[in-house]
């Protein structure tokens, strides 16, 4: 029901005190309430004239009106509470989101993360709300106005009080059934959305593929699924009010009863009896109330939870070992026997990489598809820590992993598949610098070759590209992401994974040019199929299975016969025409 | 009203599903309503039963119709209550599943452009907030607001049966509640839901966006203007709810003001109604309780009301979805096999926008032949395939196969048309299912082929899960090449004369590459190839290179006579091979 992490939020028990404060008052309020509008239908069955009414009518009134006033007055006081609280935990879930970055959305799922971040917290929201309140209520109201009755006829009391351990007995073996299903549909939600923006995502393929008209069935199912986990859960939501709005009216309906004897044995006088009668459905209130929301309540508690797990996820630590940084000459980057394993993968990934690069060096990267290029370059940019620490180091300084602030702060990175963000042409060439002037800015495009298009663009720098937007060949994007690295300077260290591969031969030789400028005086790892970079390389990476299998300057590898040279002879193979 | 006139008018997403089941909804009705007159009746009756029982009749045989009533009464309201809430719920979820189904086939239509002109996040939050919003525009508006009424006109004739001005009074009162104060709401409150929904769903789109491009936040290291993105509206939807909540508040003590005038009035009138003789007065607690029970329903229709904007721009926003749909061309069928694709003099723009990709390009391809097509970035290759597919249409010309224009084949082009585009996707799901897109028909052995006709075939042996293994979202899983091959391998299974493929050897190694090449043109040996390229390796599989650049072609012939006339083809060649420089 509650999940105990709840109490844990910072200030939340001197606000349940206060709550429970007004609670009490507000059950005094219900009982002053019933007691006088009996009191005035008494004197109205007695046949007194209406004048006898005034004064019970009006405490009536008063205690009515006040104890409304209390409910609002319980909101107002908790509402700020829980705004702040939800307000804070949806900043504390963006800043995890930034803080692990893509490996936590690979885990969660883009849309599953965005529901999250969005209406998963509303749900939090309304779950903080009701569910304190609705305790609160729930566990003093009730015994008010039990003692109430007790105190004018015990019997009846007596009668209410038995009911109620077997109300709550059903409602606990209720509930337990519904939350392994509410967990079982919360997941279910998860899929739905995971599964859409999936989709959508690869509408394009399914087009191309002729799938797409049928995937609509797919659509259906995923979403009946849905239907039918949520139906599961809502019949037990619902059989468990059902129960207990059957037991309450019952007894209601019994209490009615045991009166109506009770008056015609004389046993009890009509306003105790009014009073019991119109105090009955009150005292069963509190308890109906929670099992309306009962449904409402699983959900945020199980929005909460995926909340509060994200938020617990351990962020790599020791971010800030290395105080720090400015790549020199003479700085150097050391890996030692570095190994890698991806999660849920049983045999490393990498293993056994040593090798030493210092000052400005271009250091190639290269290697079959699937040898490892690219989760090395993720491992010297931060992205992914190595499975043991202490085998990096940095000018000497042992360092955990290369997830360090200050070296990710130095170092900028062109990823595989870069995206485009849906934003003007401008800030997206302008994302790691956005206080960019117009000049840096179009100096940069021109460096990336990207002046001729932008030329033709009716709107310039100003264009949006993006989702959702104007189309960009695949070139270009790759150009616009190139951009990005042309315009920030002040970075040092450069991590390149096959920038030029959507290129042409002829753009991808004109930029070489404009390229090799740039990397010089920077520290740059650069992974690519296309072998005639090598020549401009200082220093070599051969990559096979995750192995470095080889290391060197591009002469030292050519002169004897080792991988590089068989690499480079059965390309050489490959270009039949001559 | 108008309003609501007008959010109807071209509605295809909430009347006719209102229309199709209105037996059910009248159903929900009846249920709904009786669940609140038994809880009335309940009430009524055991005040009447205490209030004679009070009076000590000589024998039992005076109270026990209401003895029995009020057992009857107690029973039938949770059994009404229970069959409203499981018949409505069930009931709207149903439609729900159609609506995301109906949602998906509105997009579907507009594959090929959606990209272009919605974002992920939009249709997310269609998705996520539009749909469940019409799922509650009946659960939380409509089924209250025709109870709540139906019960106000029961009350009020009740009462006019016996006087007619208090039912009037009663009216005015309770007409308060169920009229007014609905109105009110909209009025103040309409207008701050409607603008949170606004926010909300933008936030949606946005964050989607900054999701999808979480690398590169992270390296920008620009946290804090990561975080203003998201503060603000947080800030501003915070303090919209704050001033919605309030209002929601102070309307429902508003609402419980109104019910207590209704009560006193009614004690009053009971008071003076009922107190000729004693079997009179015992009506008068009768009357006085009866009324608490439909004080609940009263309360949600304030609320319901008040929502109504929010639904009312959702149902707009799928309606102008799924409304605006692109003109069909009547479609007609080819019988013989594919002889020859032609492209005859087409000049192409894109829409909206003056530049000329294509400036009158024909082309000419017959069955079986094998071509390259080359050209600089963003020179209008990929266009020219999409042109093919009939997913763009020339602004001059034609493109026909066997002479029928293209856009009038799109519902074979499954069966014509193989496409290796250039960002292929990988769904969410195990390699098996991915590659066997390529064709659902393929056998478990066909698909192990295609899988080892790409290489892979060891690297997913060495998998734990095999060729169940999932891929994760767009194949995160595997290394770009990896998935570049597995999307290769959809390919090779599908069996459809015409094959392009859009620079399908984009992320491998040179070596691979060839190995791929060479297996790909041996796989389609017998099928029409159009081969998208920017590597001059392996191009002496096709008959006929041609190169694209300015909007024409410049450069075409065979491999082999390029490379023997044209200095710029063997400069190029050379290049791609790193031998020079
Ligand atoms: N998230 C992941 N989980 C498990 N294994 C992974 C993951 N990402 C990649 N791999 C595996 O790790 C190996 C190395 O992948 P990596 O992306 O480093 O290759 P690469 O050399 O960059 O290849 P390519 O040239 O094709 O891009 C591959 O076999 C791949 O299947
Ligand atoms: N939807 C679109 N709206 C407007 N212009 C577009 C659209 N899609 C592409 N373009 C523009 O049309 C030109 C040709 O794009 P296309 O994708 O055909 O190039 P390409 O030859 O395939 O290039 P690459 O080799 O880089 O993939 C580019 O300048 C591109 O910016
Ligand atoms: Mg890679
Ligand atoms: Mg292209």
């Amino acid at each position: 029901m509650i999940d105990r992490r709840l109490f844990k939020i910072p200030g939340i028990m001197p606000r349940i005190v206060m709550i429970a404060f007004l609670t009490l008052i507000q059950a005094v309020m219900i009982v002053i309430q019933a007691r006088a509008l009996a009191i005035a239908v008494v004197q109205l069955w007695r046949l007194k004239p209406l004048t006898t009414i005034v004064t019970p009518t009006l405490v009536f009134a008063v205690s009515f009106l006040a104890r409304h006033l209390l409910t609002v007055a319980q909101n107002r006081a908790f509402y700020p509470f829980v705004e702040k609280t939800s307000g804070k935990m949806r900043e504390r879930l963006m800043t995890k989101l930034f803080r692990l970055g893509p490996s936590l959305v690979e885990r969660t799922g883009t849309g599953n993360m965005v529901t999250m971040a969005l209406e998963g917290i509303d749900k939090v929201q309304t779950y903080l709300m009701l569910i304190v309140i609705k305790i609160m209520d729930m566990g003093i109201t009730p015994w008010v106005i039990l003692l109430y009755i007790a105190f004018m006829q015990w019997k009846e009391a007596v009668f209410l009080l038995l009911i109620y351990p077997v109300i709550i007995l059903f409602m606990i073996i209720l509930g337990l059934a519904a939350k392994s299903k509410a967990d079982r549909q919360y997941a279910g939600y998860q899929r739905l959305s995971n599964n859409f923006v999936d989709t959508l995502r690869g509408l394009g393929t399914l087009k191309q593929l002729g799938l797409s008209k049928r995937y609509a069935g797919n659509v259906y199912s995923v979403s009946e699924d849905y239907r039918k986990e949520t139906m599961a859960t809502l019949r037990i939501a619902m059989t468990s009010t059902f129960a207990l709005d059957f037991f309450t009216t019952l007894s209601v309906a019994v209490v009615a009863v045991f009166l109506g004897f009770d008056l015609l044995a004389g046993k009890i006088m009509l306003l105790p009896a009014l009073t019991i009668l119109t105090l009955a459905p009150d005292y069963f209130l509190p308890v109906r109330n929670f099992a309306n929301d009962y449904h409402a309540t699983l959900n945020g508690k199980n929005a909460l939870k995926a909340v509060l797990d994200v938020l617990e996820t351990p962020e790599t630590n020791n971010r800030k070992v290395l105080k720090q940084l400015t790549w020199h000459a003479d700085s150097e980057i050391k890996f030692n026997d570095v190994a890698f394993t991806y999660e849920d993968v049983k045999t490393p990934t990498l293993t056994h990489i040593s090798f030493a690069i210092h000052g400005f060096q271009k250091v190639g990267i290269i290697g079959a598809s699937g040898s490892g290029k690219s989760t090395l370059i993720n491992l010297i940019g931060g992205f992914l820590t190595p499975d043991q620490t202490g085998h990096i180091s940095l000018n000497g300084q042992q360092l955990p992993h290369l997830s360090q602030e200050v070296w990710q702060r130095n170092s900028l990175y062109i990823p595989q598949s870069p995206y485009l963000f849906h934003a003007t042409l401008r800030e997206n060439v302008s994302f790691y610098k956005p206080n960019a002037d117009e000049a840096t800015v179009k100096a940069a495009c021109d460096k990336a070759g990207l002046t001729d298009w932008i030329a033709e663009l009716p709107q310039g720098l100003a264009t949006m590209i993006g989702e959702g937007s104007r189309g960009v060949s695949g070139g270009q994007a790759q150009r616009i992401a190139l951009a990005r690295a042309f315009l920030d300077d002040s970075r040092k260290i450069l991590l390149f994974d096959e920038p030029t591969a959507h290129l042409d031969i002829e753009t991808e030789a004109a930029l070489k040019q404009d390229m090799l400028p740039l990397m010089a005086n920077r520290l740059v790892f650069f992974a690519t199929h296309r072998l005639h970079w090598i020549n401009q390389m200082d220093y070599v990476l051969v990559m096979d299975h995750g192995r470095l299998v080889e290391q060197g300057t591009p002469t030292e590898l050519a002169s004897h016969d080792g991988p590089y040279t068989k690499l480079r002879a059965e390309m050489g193979g490959l270009h039949a025409l001559n | 009203m108008h309003s609501i006139r007008q959010t109807f008018a071209h509605d295809t997403w909430v009347m006719p599903y209102l229309r199709k089941y209105k037996w059910l909804l009248m159903l929900v009705l009846f249920l709904g309503t009786m669940t609140f007159l038994s809880a009335a009746a309940l009430m009524f009756n055991s005040g009447y039963l205490i209030s004679e029982a009070a009076r000590r009749p000589d024998s039992i045989i005076y109270i026990y119709v209401p003895v029995v009533l009020a057992r009857a009464f107690g029973i039938a309201r949770p059994v009404f209550r229970y069959s409203e809430r499981l018949t409505s719920h069930n009931w709207v979820l149903r439609i729900v599943s159609d609506f995301r189904k109906k949602l998906y086939q509105a997009v579907e239509v507009k594959a090929s452009a959606i990209k272009q002109t919605h974002q992920t996040g939009d249709i997310l939050s269609i998705l996520a907030n539009d749909i469940d919003h019409i799922e509650n525009l009946y659960l939380r508006t409509v089924f209250p607001i025709v109870i709540g009424w139906l019960l106000y006109l029961f009350i009020i004739i009740g009462i006019g049966v016996f006087s007619w001005p208090t039912a009037l009074l009663m009216a005015l009162l309770l007409g308060v509640i169920v009229v007014v104060m609905p109105l009110l709401s909209v009025a103040v409150n309409g207008a701050r839901e409607f603008k949170q929904k606004q926010i909300q769903s933008q936030f949606y789109t946005n964050l989607t966006d900054e999701v999808l491009g979480l690398t590169d936040w992270v390296i920008s290291g620009r946290y804090a203007d990561f975080m203003a993105l998201q503060k603000k509206p947080i800030k501003r939807i915070a303090t919209l709810r704050r001033q919605d909540h309030y209002f929601q508040w102070w309307r429902g003590f508003a609402v419980q003001g109104c019910f207590l005038l209704a009560v006193v009035t009614l004690l009053v009138w009971s008071g003076t109604a009922f107190t000729a003789t004693k079997g009179m007065a015992n009506w008068v607690a009768a009357f006085a309780l009866a009324l608490f029970p439909i004080i609940e329903p009263f309360l949600e229709i304030s609320q319901g009301a008040s929502e109504w904007p929010v639904y009312r721009q959702s149902i707009e926003r799928v309606n102008a979805l799924s409304n605006d749909q692109p003109k069909q061309t009547p479609q007609s069928t080819l019988t013989g096999p594919v002889t020859e694709i032609n492209v005859d003099h087409v000049t192409f723009s894109y829409p909206d926008d003056d530049r000329l990709i294509l400036k009158n390009v024909s082309l000419k391809i017959k069955q079986g032949e094998k071509i390259a097509l080359l050209g600089p970035s963003g020179a209008g290759k990929s266009t020219l395939l999409k042109l093919l597919l009939g997913d763009q249409t020339p602004t001059k010309g034609t493109v026909t196969i066997n002479g029928t224009p293209i856009n009038e084949l799109q519902q074979q082009r499954a069966q014509l048309f193989g496409v290796l585009d250039q960002q292929p996707y990988l769904f969410n799901t195990t390699v098996m299912n991915n590659v066997r897109l390529g064709n659902l028909q393929a056998t478990d052995e066909q698909v192990k082929t295609a899988i080892e006709a790409v290489e892979l075939k060891p690297l997913i042996d060495s998998l734990p899960a095999g060729y169940e293994t999932e891929v994760q979202e767009s194949g995160t899983r595997f290394s770009g090449g990896e998935r570049q091959r597995l999307s290769l391998a959809r390919i090779l299974l599908q069996d459809a004369p015409i094959i392009i493929l859009d620079e399908p050897t984009v992320s491998l190694d040179p070596i691979t590459e060839r190995h791929l090449l060479d297996t790909v043109f041996k796989v389609l040996h017998d099928k029409t190839i159009i081969w998208v390229t920017h590597h001059l390796a392996g191009v002496d599989h096709v008959d006929q290179v041609r190169f694209l650049e300015n909007g024409v072609f410049d450069l075409q012939g065979t491999p082999q006579a390029l490379y023997r006339d044209e200095p710029r083809f063997r400069k190029l060649y050379a290049l791609d091979a790193g031998r020079n420089d």
